[in-house]
């Protein structure tokens, strides 16, 4: 049973100012006594997440929906274990796969096929897995012969292709998806579509932040809303 | 990503900084990140080139070749004896400064990773180790063609390569692993650093010898770096460290180790908001 407890989570962090992460300003403050280099640490505090408290049940599909940095983002980073919480705790039963950013870690000066290893070993398979996987990614991006080229030759949708079905190849209990996963074009849109459902179908747990009601309403997601860093609808 | 084993993630405010030790070690057991990508990184650096990784050999040729024909004449010193011992020097000071410098940018140059990939956050830092220590290898080759050509005994001495190489490798670790947490914070100390080094190349003998200065500067017997060179140095050239070679290599380990320890610990949770 998989299962995602959330309490009273709070997530703060420092921000510094274009500036204020130089040394010199630390010093001239240390040797000035503060007068020269006023504000030194003039960094602001962001509360990013504000005790926050959820629980989410196996089979449960979530949907977090907020204005841009509403901590959407910030809520499936640390709960991927990315940021680390400042105040609560979160209990997670399940193994945990993260689509935050389907490009991450792929090289464009790199190969196709270099790139599903590298992709691959982000998402904690073993060589042998890989390999394995790469007859049905070439069949699913149907990129053919491009798989053995610079990924900086492919178009923008050949390379979102290759990033997605990499990325969609993991069996997770759980998966956290930050967005809509690429673009594509209208032939492969169907395809992706198709791939996602199904990948989404096999997990036990969703929880998608996105701006799309509509995809959120597709996989049948309960929707919680976030604003300023607090759940305000649950 | 959690294993299929180990099912339940406990995360708590509370832990964070308990967890930052247990951290070096999972990033540790996962080779298949950082050795895979330090290896992708080598092969990134040379894609193309005809000579591939053999050119980080041929560098280190043409500059111990340059060097040495140089001041083996303005020290004038034997270029038998001079040759090895600059080559040797220059491989190690090469893979300090390298560890130490590319330890700077460690994790600045992983925000992509850092903020889009669960993983331990010294994954990041093991795999700029690894690929330091690769190119090492590459080096490596000119102290063999060297050795071959200009000394050839082995001498029991060098069987201290093992520990001194050892106790040289925990040290560069350490301090690039400094240098990076520093440096995510304050974007002023890859420069410093990088400045700093170059003068402690000047003042460490390397390209210039002890035996070649009428008396033994002070600054050489106060300088941690010398030592440090010392311990790898010597037993590849066939001699036996100085005691306090060995004493100042290990007192530094064991500085270093609790200050590196409590620097992580403290910067842990704060790396991925700050690169």
């Amino acid at each position: 049973m998989a299962h995602i407890s959330i309490r009273n989570l709070t997530v703060e962090f420092k921000v510094y100012g274009s500036n204020s992460r130089s040394m010199k300003k630390q010093i001239l403050s240390q040797a000035t006594g503060g007068r020269i280099a006023k504000g030194a640490d003039d960094a602001m505090t962001v509360k990013a997440l504000d005790n926050v408290s959820l629980e989410i049940g196996d089979g449960e599909r979530i949907g977090l929906v907020g204005h841009n940095g509403a901590g959407k983002s910030t809520l499936l980073r640390t709960l991927a274990g990315i940021y680390k919480p400042t105040g609560g705790s979160i209990e997670i039963d399940g193994t945990v796969g993260t689509l935050i950013d389907p490009a991450a870690g792929m090289d464009p000066e790199a190969t196709g096929i270099e790139n599903v290893y590298l992709r691959g070993y982000l998402l904690g398979m073993r060589e042998r897995e890989i390999r394995d996987l790469i007859p049905s990614i070439a069949e699913f991006t149907e990129l053919g012969e491009f798989l053995n080229m610079p990924v900086k030759t492919y178009s923008a949708g050949m390379f979102s292709r290759l990033g997605f079905a990499i990325s969609t190849a993991i069996n997770p209990e759980i998966v956290l998806i930050d967005e809509y996963l690429g673009t594509a074009d209208a032939n492969f849109q169907k395809k992706m579509v198709q791939r996602i459902a199904d990948f989404i179908d096999s997990v036990r747990i969703l929880v998608l932040a996105s701006h799309d009601e509509h995809m959120m309403a597709s996989f049948g997601c309960r929707q919680i809303a976030i604003s300023q860093g607090a759940v305000t609808r649950v | 990503m959690s294993s299929p084993k180990n099912r339940r993630t406990v995360i708590k405010a509370s832990n964070v900084r308990a967890q930052a030790l247990a951290d070096l070690l999972e990033g540790l057991v996962k080779p298949q990140l950082w050795w895979h990508f330090a290896a992708h990184d080598i092969k990134q650096r040379f894609r193309r080139s005809t000579f591939g990784p053999f050119w980080i050999t041929l560098s280190m040729g043409i500059m111990v070749a340059a060097l040495g024909f140089v001041f083996s004449q303005v020290f004038n010193q034997p270029i038998d004896i001079f040759i090895p011992y600059l080559a040797t020097g220059l491989i190690f000071w090469g893979l300090l400064t390298s560890v130490v410098n590319e330890g700077c940018t460690a994790f600045i140059q992983s925000e992509g990773y850092i903020k889009n990939v669960p993983m331990p956050l010294s994954v990041h830092y093991y795999r700029t180790f690894a690929r330091n220590m690769i190119i090492w290898l590459f080096n490596m080759a000119i102290y063999l063609i060297v050795y071959l050509i200009f000394r050839h005994e082995l001498s029991w001495a060098m069987v201290l390569f093992i520990p001194g190489f050892a106790l040289f490798c925990a040290n560069i670790f350490l301090m690039g692993l400094v240098a990076g947490i520093l440096s995510t914070r304050y974007r002023d100390i890859p420069q410093v650093i990088g400045n700093m080094l170059q003068v402690v190349f000047f003042v460490t003998p390397i390209f210039w010898s002890v035996d070649a200065l009428p008396e033994r500067p002070a600054l050489v017997a106060l300088n941690p770096f010398y030592h440090l060179i010392e311990i790898v140095r010597a037993p590849l050239l066939g001699a036996a460290p100085a005691p306090e070679s060995w004493l100042a290599a290990s007192l530094m380990v064991l500085l270093a180790l609790p200050v590196t320890a409590w620097l992580y610990r403290r910067a842990y949770a704060r790396i991925p908001y700050w690169v």
